[in-house]
C-alpha cells in the first residue's frame, strides 16, 4: 500500500485513539468512502482539478453534517484540503485494517448486493475467521454489483460466492 | 609480122634508152654508194647502240613500272579484301550487339511482366488475407458483443429475479460452502 496513505491512516488511527473515538470514526470514515467508491459523481467532484476547494468543502459539509462526528468532517475536510480525495478509500480502508491489527484483529471486507443483518454478520465473521485462521470483523458494503451472494475478502484472501463472479464466468466462457 | 617485126625492134629501142634513163652514172653511184657505206657504218657504230640502248632503258622503265602497278594492284586488293573481312566482321559484330540488346530488351520485358504479374498477385493475396481478416474480426467483434449483451442480459434478470428469500439462500449457502473450508 501507498506509504502517504498509511501515513495519513496512522495519523488519524492516532487522533482518533486519542480522542477516543476510533470505532465511530473508523465507521464513518468507511462510509465516506463507500459513498465514494459507489458515486463516480461524487468521486469526480472531488477530484476535479477545476473546481475550488470551498466548493469541495461545501459538497463534504453538505454531505456529512449532522451525520458524522465533528472529528470525521475535520479529518475529511484535512485530506481534501491536501488535495488527495481520491485517496480517502483507500485511507479508510487503511485505518480500519490498523484500528482492527491494533484489537489483534483482521478486517474481513463483505460486499453483499443486499444489507446482511447482525446475526448473518456475526456468523459470517466466524466463518470466515475459521477460514482464514484469524479473528475477523467484518465490515459489509451493499454493492448491487455482486447481483446475489457474497465476496468476501481478508488481506489477499478472496472468497468468491457471488452471482457476478458466475456473471463473468459466463462472459469469459461466451467469449472464448 | 611486119607489124609485129617493128614493135619488137621499137620496143628493143625503148627498153635500152629507159634503162640509161634509170641508171646513174658510175662516179655518182660511187659516191652515192660511199656515202651510204659512211652513213650505215655512223649509224651502225653509234646512234644504234644509243637508240637500243634508249629502248632498254625504256622497256626497263616500262616493266619495272608494270611490276609496281602489279605491286599496288596486289596490295590494292589485300586492302580490299582487309576491309571487306574488316566490314563483315564489324557487320557481324554489328548484329550480335543488336541480338544481343534484342535479347536484353526481351529478357527486361518478361522481367517487367513478371514482376507486375507477381506483385497484382501479392496484392491480390493482401487485399483478400485482409478481406478475411475485417471479416474475421467483424464476426468476432459481432459475437463478443452479442454475448455481452447476452450476458448482460442474463444477469440483469438474474438480479432482477431474485427475492429476498433467494438473497437469503444464496448467503445461506456461501455460509454452507464457507463453513466446509
Amino acid at each position: 500500500m501507498d506509504d502517504r496513505i498509511v501515513g495519513y491512516a496512522s495519523g488519524i488511527f492516532e487522533l482518533a485513539k486519542a480522542e477516543d473515538e476510533l470505532e465511530r470514526v473508523e465507521n464513518e470514515l468507511f462510509a465516506v468512502a463507500q459513498a465514494l467508491d459507489g458515486s463516480a459523481d461524487l468521486r469526480s467532484a472531488l477530484t476535479d482539478p477545476q473546481l475550488p476547494l470551498e466548493r469541495k468543502q461545501a459538497i463534504v459539509d453538505g454531505l456529512l453534517q449532522g451525520r458524522a462526528s465533528s472529528l470525521t468532517v475535520g479529518l475529511v475536510q484535512l485530506v481534501l484540503g491536501q488535495g488527495r480525495s481520491s485517496d480517502l478509500p483507500g485511507i479508510a480502508r487503511a485505518l480500519i485494517e490498523k484500528a482492527a491489527e491494533s484489537r489483534d484483529r483482521a478486517v474481513a471486507e463483505v460486499r453483499s448486493a443486499v444489507a446482511l443483518d447482525d446475526d448473518t454478520i456475526e456468523r459470517l465473521a466466524a466463518a470466515l475467521g475459521r477460514a482464514t485462521g484469524k479473528n475477523v470483523e467484518v465490515k459489509v458494503i451493499v454493492d448491487e454489483t455482486v447481483i446475489g451472494g457474497i465476496v468476501a475478502r481478508v488481506g489477499d484472501t478472496v472468497i468468491d460466492g457471488s452471482i457476478e463472479k458466475r456473471v463473468k464466468s459466463l462472459r469469459q466462457a461466451v467469449q472464448s | 609480122m611486119y607489124l609485129l617485126n617493128t614493135a619488137l625492134v621499137l620496143a628493143q629501142e625503148e627498153s635500152t634508152s629507159n634503162v640509161a634513163l634509170v641508171l646513174p652514172d658510175t662516179a655518182e653511184l660511187i659516191a652515192g654508194i660511199l656515202a651510204f657505206g659512211i652513213v650505215f657504218f655512223v649509224v651502225w657504230r653509234w646512234a644504234l647502240p644509243t637508240i637500243n640502248k634508249t629502248l632498254e632503258a625504256r622497256n626497263e622503265a616500262i616493266a619495272g613500272k608494270i611490276a609496281e602497278a602489279e605491286k599496288a594492284k596486289v596490295e590494292a586488293e589485300n586492302l580490299l579484301a582487309d576491309y571487306r573481312s574488316q566490314l563483315a566482321e564489324a557487320k557481324a559484330h554489328g548484329n550480335e550487339i543488336v541480338e544481343e540488346a534484342r535479347g536484353a530488351a526481351e529478357q527486361m520485358k518478361d522481367d517487367i511482366i513478371a514482376k507486375a504479374e507477381t506483385d497484382a498477385e501479392r496484392i491480390r493475396i493482401k487485399a483478400r488475407d485482409e478481406a478475411e481478416t475485417e471479416k474475421a474480426r467483424a464476426l468476432s467483434d459481432a459475437r463478443a458483443q452479442v454475448g455481452d449483451i447476452s450476458v448482460d442480459l442474463a444477469g440483469r434478470i438474474v438480479g432482477e429475479s431474485l427475492d429476498a428469500d433467494a438473497h437469503k439462500d444464496l448467503v445461506e449457502r456461501y455460509l454452507a460452502d464457507l463453513e466446509k473450508l
